[in-house]
């Protein structure tokens, strides 16, 4: 066998290869291309430098958009609190144990359509919500919960939570059993109880699916798109409480024909996805070194 | 004797101890079962239901007292559910066939062999990883329109998912693991690396291929994003996007609506009961603990 240039390799990378650069990385070339340009996809776009970035900065919408995706990113720490305990009781060795694990999956692989769907039916003024609510005493008369400005991100935010409950559970739980017994038995001879016992056993030993948690479910709050869509109707609920950067990205792209505008919105995704990911690459790197 | 009695004592508060933790965490348990399993429930309980039953009412109607398919029947024919089916079902396999030849092609290099470029083909690989998907579907719908013509068609579901980026890298993982000393003795009785990849690689990384092939399959299954860019003529829709359609349609139609979202889920929740323990690995798997 000769050691010289071998074409073979190219050869097994070609298809795949050829798939990524025109779906991914030409795409990521057209949109900056784009961004700099004044294109409704009809027509050929127009250069016009920086103009669409100077536009954003005085759109309030594109502003209460970004204030809305940071603000979304609290379901990351709910997530990851919830999904801990969540794990912690699915670990017992109880009988039928693995049925619930399963139940509680289920949200996960019913997808955001159909469930957020299930949930609108539910809250809608004439909805299951509000006829339990009264029936308790709890409200007077019907509230329109999909109309309320002030309810329209929490609500997506809750049926997101909802919607990761069981995925995020279930590498928590992997996590969980990977921890050797013996440390939860020496933790015990410690004098710690339960409640110890997990904060210094559990969590230091769930290091690594914390970030990794951490990291995909952000991105997910930064991404989110589905869940608002679904909720608002695909308006973005009343006076935009509901619009996110990438549901303002597809509202400016695809509904009112503004690709470059769009494609401006789009590269200030991707920044602070970049800054994202690269505060994320040091946490983990840091992480590392004191292991 | 005392001691023996003072031991059975203790046991039995031992046990009685267990029994009341269990029931507890039992409570717990149903608590969480009631949260993540009541929407189901409820939809399906109201897709059952007739015309005299309460869809809003004080206290609320939860179980339908005159059952009836009537809800599914009206939403079959008005709506082609099962030309949704088959498209959900035609993406979601062609891809998940496709993507996995090729990443698998792809990833054996990637993990086996020395080539110009290697680390950093790769290296750039992993960079688009971070890129939002939602950021390139300004230019793929331009693609879509003017240079691949398959606006409003699967196939625009199909050719951007052929490859994926994560499915390479897990593959890549995959192969690595499998020692080079297998390889070398393919090479030794002539076979090429053709040969090599399909007969001794990809039997051995069975697994992984398994896990790539659910989570590509339940990504297609429920994407809904491009698809709803795509597609706009009702036979052509996917599940997903058919169901908005429907929700467009029978918007004053509760009882219709829960039919519709009952007749999306229950074929994945299916497959995901049958295929229990090969999802929560492949969809988990993908972290090292």
């Amino acid at each position: 066998m000769s050691k010289k240039f071998s074409l073979t390799p190219y050869l097994f990378l070609t298809p795949a290869l050829l798939v990524i650069a025109v779906f991914v990385l030409y795409p990521i070339a057209a949109v900056v291309y784009y961004s700099f340009t004044d294109y409704s996809i009809s027509t050929p776009p127009i250069w016009v430098g920086t103009r669409n970035f100077q536009q954003l900065a005085q759109d309030p919408i594109f502003w209460q958009a970004l204030s809305h995706s940071f603000i979304y990113l609290l379901v990351t720490p709910t997530l990851i609190v919830l999904c801990i305990i969540l794990a912690i009781v699915v670990n017992r060795k109880l009988p039928g144990i693995n049925a619930f694990r399963a139940m509680y999956y289920i949200p996960v692989i019913s997808g955001s359509i159909a469930v957020g769907i299930a949930w609108r039916l539910m809250l809608d003024t004439n909805g299951l919500l509000n006829s339990l609510l009264i029936s308790l005493g709890i409200l007077k008369e019907p509230t329109q919960w999909l109309a309320e400005p002030a309810y329209t991100l929490p609500i997506a935010m809750l049926l997101t939570t909802w919607l990761g409950l069981g995925y995020y559970m279930m590498i928590f739980l992997a996590g969980l059993q990977n921890i050797p017994e013996e440390l939860y038995d020496a933790a015990l001879i410690d004098g710690c109880n339960h409640f110890q016992k997990h904060w210094h056993v559990s969590l230091p030993g769930l290091r690594p699916q914390i970030t990794f948690v951490a990291i995909i479910s952000s991105l997910a709050a930064i991404e989110v798109f589905n869940e608002i869509f679904i909720l608002t109707g695909g308006l973005g609920g009343v006076l935009n409480s509901g619009v996110t950067i990438v549901f303002y990205l597809w509202r400016q792209a695809f509904r009112l024909q503004h690709a470059g505008y769009a494609s401006a919105v789009a590269i200030v995704l991707l920044v602070i996805t970049l800054v994202f990911s690269i505060v994320n690459i040091r946490r983990l790197e840091r992480g590392e070194e004191t292991e | 004797m005392e001691l023996t009695q003072t031991a059975t004592i203790r046991t039995g508060a031992a046990r009685r101890r267990k029994l009341v933790e269990d029931i507890f965490w039992y409570v717990v348990l149903c608590l969480v079962a009631v949260v993540t399993a009541f929407p189901f429930i409820w939809v399906l309980a109201t897709s059952l239901k007739g015309p005299n039953d309460a869809i809003y009412s004080v206290p609320p109607q939860l179980l339908p007292r005159e059952p009836t398919l009537a809800n599914y029947l009206r939403v079959w024919n008005q709506l082609p559910i099962a030309n949704f089916f088959l498209n959900s079902i035609m993406v979601a396999s062609v891809t998940v066939i496709l993507n996995l030849l090729f990443t698998s092609l792809a990833a054996y290099p990637f993990a086996k062999m020395k080539f110009r470029g290697r680390d950093a083909i790769f290296y750039l690989l992993l960079a688009t990883f971070i890129v939002p998907p939602q950021l390139t579907f300004i230019p793929s719908f331009v693609l879509a329109v003017n240079v691949f013509h398959y606006y409003d068609s699967i196939l625009a579901l199909i050719f951007p998912s052929l490859a994926t980026v994560f499915n390479i890298f897990l593959l890549r993982q995959a192969f690595k693991t499998v020692p080079d000393d297998l390889i070398d003795a393919g090479r030794i009785d002539g076979a090429g690396e053709f040969r090599i990849w399909w007969s001794i690689l990809m039997p051995i990384v069975r697994p992984s291929l398994a896990t790539a092939a659910i989570i590509t399959f339940v990504n297609q299954w429920n994407d809904f994003f491009w698809p709803s860019l795509m597609l706009h003529t009702r036979t052509n829709m996917t599940l997903q996007v058919g169901l908005v359609a429907l929700q467009g349609m029978f918007a004053s139609d509760t009882r219709g609506v829960a039919a519709g979202v009952v007749m999306t889920v229950v074929p994945i929740i299916i497959f995901f009961i049958v295929l229990q323990r090969q999802f929560v690995r492949g969809l988990t798997g993908a972290v090292k603990g």
